[in-house]
């Protein structure tokens, strides 16, 4: 008989008075949450190497003299851990005194209100009244460049910019400056926050020291509603929380995923949400009479794109924005003719964060390149090569505004017609036997397919404009009105029908995908932060 | 440094401290024999970074105080940010962020000084350089007046440092004494 | 002794034994006083053998720990495969304390000549002498003095021929108070800010460069030599019979209001009452003594019935309710307002704060002003209630004890001398001030 593996070491301590095995090694903090208790802390965070300065997190232990900072300490066998006992609560409330002596008043009109860490735990566990009696410190706000303003009075020294500059970022431009407190967080004059991920700062900071100019003033935590997401803007497929207000997208944060972008995103990707917003969308279907498009309902353009598609050759150039939902309808449309499918896709200069494995604003500026690929579509810089005399040009999701004026024009007239299925009306549309209008990745629900082969959910944020509607519910009634069977009602639907006919996706379904994705068959085992 | 183009509007920067004296070029530090002094230094050390403290020693001693420029300088030179050098520089009290006087003057008046007259002292030295006020120099330049913290001759009350000059056993009516050796 | 140097009768000299003799200051005149000849036996000594005598000599840490400098030494593993170091902590900052200063200027060699035996006994080929960059004649003396030992041999690839190597390097400090805190001069040498660290790790798992370290202060290491000429036994001697845990000589610092400064080397279990009146000449003419401070203003103030009633050495200290710790003693006579020192001491905290835990960066900071508000007649007696319950949230909590530091004196002071806390308060202005002037 064959020794079994060894396992990893493991302990086993209690937390008020729930008790937890967890392995050698971890934290104190960390063992509290698979207890299910949260330990208040603010310097702690999980992407960041400890420090252990705030003090918030100290928790009394059975059998030893002093508070022990749970976020800095191991867990050892049988420790039994009280972080509500009147001491660690003592302890908890003396900090947050210490906190807002300095503090100032800025509650009414500090971005962070509602979303901030230091009036949670006030709330909870602070003292009711000040008795603090003397001058406040007082500093100037501070540009530091890039998307990041500092305001140093509100700043709790928790040091977690500085770490995420020092150690993931690795371009240490940050500082703690001065001593005592006088201390305050420095950059040294032409060394700004222009690091390609820099504006992460902005999300860990715990209270409204480091903010957001883009986000400045502009609406209240509040007054937010937030969707799960992926951001849209490259391959990498960073998890975000899109978060809107009036229907208009006014944030996109990161949200945490140990498999593609830990806790960040970088700053292209954050600051790129406004293209989700924008009001020259295409808000009912046009049917072409005569030299004119012209408004008409959904039946008659329908009616009208399957007559110009029925029996011709249909060449797709399709967006790498588009869903998985709705390239599989739209691979099905090519293959059903004996068609092509291309896409092309814009391209920027990478930038990697240095201290995550595999974690990039990638090249390809489009969330569904490695989607497209799965779907049969061939990523070409002159995507309209190919074009036939006679077949019929689907433009799905592409608005071909950066493509060549006259090379758009040649193809518009060397295609027998032109179907436009899309958010905005291209210049040269004129020509469109149909228009059908559909929403943007804001607006609908589906999957991207990332460049590490993580098939990921997004939600919907927002209300689409005017009869616009989800891509995969306008692409199953086009290839329904060509005969094809595509009864769905839900979006899952359309991705259950995508995964029992593409053998990448076989097995997926949105319950198991979840909100954090899954790699497709043949997906590398190497995504962000593997191995660290 | 990452070199992904301009993603963001050019920040206008913080607002730092001055930049180099009279908008003068930078006088590299470390050249000739204050090179040869760093490298000595650097075989101490298994890091580069380790040679800070003594590398702003160098600047300070060639200087007087340590610029701006000059922590880029010695940034460049050790492989660490300016920004870095810069949250170094602000926790240690000794090198000087601004030009001093000629005369730096250090008082003593921790408690076991403030006991033995240190006080005095500073009043003393106030009147007799005519500066008048603390870490303002006087009208001649040649003297600045500052209290600091124990200097570890609490013994030898009142302790004071004249730049890198100790003198020990400093009383109000030693300081006109003290002040005429000075040039 | 005090100064002009003059040894009293009822000292015992080990370290400061050629305070004062220009001689003793360079190689030549240190060898004739007996000067590395313990190096080289030590150099030929099974290392182990070393710690071993040095525990057995109950040897402590002298920089104000007071932890078993053999013990210490013992953390560090033999045969790891990694550099070891050793650094000798001449930071000296605490107030009252400056006798390490004494034992540079003076004996250099000496320093020198423990710092490579202790570096010898653990296992470091590198040590770093951490130096205050105000001490401008201690730098240029163990400098001088390191110059002269390499170049004696006695220092490098190969200590006095023993095929060892023993490098040592001043290391410069540049005005940080903390970084007399040893896992922050660590941090210190390797060009960051002075920031003390977390423990764990330990310094002997952990350390300098995140190698194995050993810290010891100046008078500890200084003490080495002797105890291995000597033997432990001759050591444990210098003590009380009844108290094994102090060992030893230990340098007290005497500063303040007293007729006599300077530093007296003290047999272990000395009474403090002869030390501070017959030793150290009692308060200046005409003047009575009201508190003392007897290891530097980070442990609790004494009165005087208090420290008449104590004797020296680390238990005797704690069972009067203080702490020996750095051994300076700072004397108060009867013109001194205890509000205003404590306000000044705690001054003197918050401006050497590192910053990094909440409730010393902001408490060192708040407790200093008010304690400055008390102190110009702007005070309350619920100040000192709050006073107390910060001074509780400032002890026990943070990354190092100068928070702990801070408010002792603020604890003491009210406990010990609450009228004149209270005397402030109700008349709104310092008594003291209107007394003729000190």
């Amino acid at each position: 008989m064959t020794a079994p593996a060894a396992a990893a070491p493991t302990v086993n301590l209690t937390v008020e008075g729930r008790q937890v095995t967890v392995p050698a090694g971890t934290s104190i903090l960390e063992a509290a949450k698979l207890a299910g208790v949260l330990i208040p802390h603010y310097c702690y965070h999980p992407g960041l190497p400890v420090a252990g300065v705030c003090r918030m997190c100290l928790v009394e232990v059975e059998k030893m003299p002093k508070l022990a900072p749970a976020c800095a300490t191991s867990v050892a066998d049988g420790q039994v851990i009280r972080v509500h006992s009147e001491k660690a609560r003592e302890a908890r409330q003396g900090v947050l005194e210490f906190l807002l002596i300095n503090h100032p008043l800025d509650c009414p009109i500090c971005d962070q209100s509602g979303e901030c860490e230091l009036q949670d735990y006030t709330f909870q566990e602070g003292r009711k009244d000040s008795r603090y009696q003397e001058p406040k410190r007082f500093n100037p706000v501070e540009d530091f460049g890039g998307d990041v303003l500092y305001v140093p009075n509100r700043c709790i020294l928790c040091t977690r910019c500085v770490r995420f500059m020092d150690d993931v970022a690795k371009e240490p431009v940050l500082n703690v400056s001065e001593r005592g407190d006088r201390a305050v967080i420095g950059k040294f004059e032409g060394e700004d926050m222009t690091h390609p991920w820099a504006a992460n700062v902005v999300d860990l900071c715990p209270v409204g020291a480091l903010l957001s100019k883009d986000f400045l003033n502009k609406a209240r935590a509040w007054e937010l509603d937030r969707s799960a997401s992926v951001c849209p803007n490259c391959t990498q497929g960073c998890n975000v929380m899109l978060e809107t207000r009036d229907n208009t997208v006014v944030r996109m944060r990161p949200r945490p995923n140990e498999h593609v972008n830990k806790f960040f995103m970088c700053d292209y990707g954050r600051l790129n949400y406004r293209w989700l917003n924008r009001q020259d969308r295409i808000e009912t279907p046009y049917v072409r009479r005569g030299d004119v498009l012209e408004s008409a309902d959904w039946d008659a353009a329908l009616a009208a794109a399957a007559s110009a598609l029925r029996g011709k050759r249909a060449f797709v150039l399709a967006s790498p924005m588009l869903s998985n939902e709705a390239l599989h309808l739209l691979a099905t449309l090519v293959r059903r003719s004996g068609g092509k499918g291309t896409f092309r896709v814009d391209r920027g200069p990478e930038a990697p964060l240095e201290g995550v494995e595999e974690l990039s604003l990638r090249a390809e500026r489009a969330a569904n390149v490695r989607g497209a690929e799965l779907m049969g579509f061939a990523n070409s810089d002159s995507p309209l090569d190919g074009l036939g005399a006679g077949d019929v040009l689907v433009v799905a999701g592409e608005e071909l505004a950066s493509l060549d004026p006259g090379v758009a024009a040649a193809a518009a007239q060397k295609a027998g017609a032109i179907v436009v299925v899309g958010t905005a009306l291209p210049a040269w549309a004129q020509r469109a036997a149909a228009v059908l209008p559909i929403t943007n990745m804001a607006e609908e629900e589906g999957t991207f397919t990332n460049v590490h082969g993580r098939v990921q959910r997004f939600l919907q944020a927002k209300a689409g404009p005017g009869l616009a509607r989800p891509s995969w519910f306008v692409l199953a009634d086009l290839l329904g009105a060509l005969g094809e069977s595509t009864n769905y009602f839900l979006p899952a639907d359309a991705f259950a029908a995508l995964a029992s006919a593409n053998p990448e996706f076989g097995g997926m379904s949105y319950d198991t995908l979840g909100l954090k994705g899954s790699p497709v068959a043949s997906a590398q085992t190497v995504e962000a932060g593997a191995g660290a | 440094m990452s070199e992904v183009g301009n993603l963001h509007a050019e920040s206008h920067g913080s607002h730092g401290g001055a930049g180099h004296a009279h908008g003068e070029p930078h006088q590299p530090v470390f050249v000739g024999a204050a090179r040869r002094e760093l490298d000595e230094l650097l075989a101490r050390y298994p890091t580069k970074m380790a040679a800070l403290l003594p590398a702003l020693w160098i600047v300070q001693n060639a200087r007087g105080w340590v610029s701006e420029a000059s922590m880029v300088e010695t940034a460049d030179v050790l492989g660490l940010t300016p920004a870095y050098v810069k949250g170094v520089v602000t926790f240690y009290t000794m090198y000087n962020q601004h030009p001093v006087a000629r005369h730096f003057i250090q008082v003593c008046t921790t408690s076991p000084c403030g006991a033995c007259g240190a006080e005095d002292v500073v009043k003393a030295f106030l009147r007799h350089t005519r500066c008048g006020e603390l870490g303002v120099a006087s009208p001649d330049g040649r003297f600045q007046v500052i209290e600091v913290e124990c200097l570890g001759a609490c013994g030898f009350a009142t302790p004071v440092m004249i730049n890198a000059d100790f003198i020990e056993s400093v009383t109000a009516e030693r300081v006109p004494e003290i002040l005429a050796g000075l040039d | 002794m005090g100064y002009p140097h003059q040894p009293h009768a009822r000292e015992t000299l080990v370290l400061s034994q050629y305070f004062g003799d220009r001689d003793a200051v360079g190689l030549a005149g240190w060898r004739k006083r007996g000067g590395y000849e313990m190096l080289e036996k030590a150099l030929g000594t099974k290392e182990a053998d070393l710690v071993q005598t040095v525990k057995d000599s109950g040897l402590r840490g002298r920089g104000g720990a007071g932890f078993p400098t053999g013990v210490k030494w013992s953390f560090m593993k033999p045969g790891d495969g990694k550099p070891h170091y050793l650094c000798c902590n001449a930071d000296e900052s605490e107030p009252g304390t400056f006798k390490d200063r004494e034992i540079m200027r003076w004996t250099p060699h000496a320093l020198v000549e423990g710092v490579a035996i202790g570096a010898y006994a653990i296992g470091a080929e590198t040590s770093y002498v951490y130096i205050r960059g105000e001490f401008t004649e201690p730098l240029q003396r163990v400098g001088a003095a390191i110059e002269e030992a390499y170049k004696a041999g006695i220092l490098g690839k190969n200590a006095m021929g023993s095929g060892r190597t023993v490098h040592v390097h001043v290391h410069k400090g540049a005005g940080a108070y903390i970084c007399g805190e040893e896992t922050a001069l660590m941090n210190s040498i390797e060009g960051r800010r002075g920031n003390p660290r977390i423990k764990p790790p330990f310094p002997a798992v952990a350390g300098l460069f995140g190698q194995p370290t050993t810290i010891n202060n100046v008078e500890t290491l200084a003490a080495v030599p002797h105890i291995l000429r000597h033997g432990a036994d001759w050591y444990k001697k210098f003590g009380r019979a009844d108290n094994p845990k102090s060992t030893g000589t230990k340098l007290y610092s005497v500063c303040g209001n007293v007729a006599r400064p300077g530093n007296y080397e003290m047999v272990m279990g000395f009474p403090f009452k002869d030390f501070l009146y017959d030793v150290c000449g009692g308060p200046p003419a005409g003047r009575q003594w009201k508190a003392i401070i007897p290891g530097g203003v980070s442990v609790p103030i004494m009165t005087m019935d208090e420290a008449e009633a104590t004797l020296m050495d680390y238990e005797g200290f704690v069972a009067n309710g203080t702490m020996l710790g750095s051994g300076g003693v700072i004397c108060y006579d009867d013109r001194q307002c205890m509000v205003r020192h404590i306000a000044r001491i705690a001054r003197f905290f918050a401006h050497e704060s590192c910053a990094q835990c909440t409730q010393c960066r902001e408490g060192t900071a708040w407790v200093t002003k008010i304690m400055e508000r008390i102190e110009a007649g702007d005070g309350s007696m619920e100040d000192l209630d709050t006073l107390l319950e910060l001074s509780e949230n400032m002890t026990g909590k943070t990354i190092c004890v100068l928070s702990d530091s801070c408010a002792t004196p603020v604890v003491s002071g009210i406990k010990k001398f609450r009228h004149e806390f209270e005397a402030h308060i109700t008349q709104r202005r310092c008594p003291m001030r209107t007394a003729a002037a000190a």
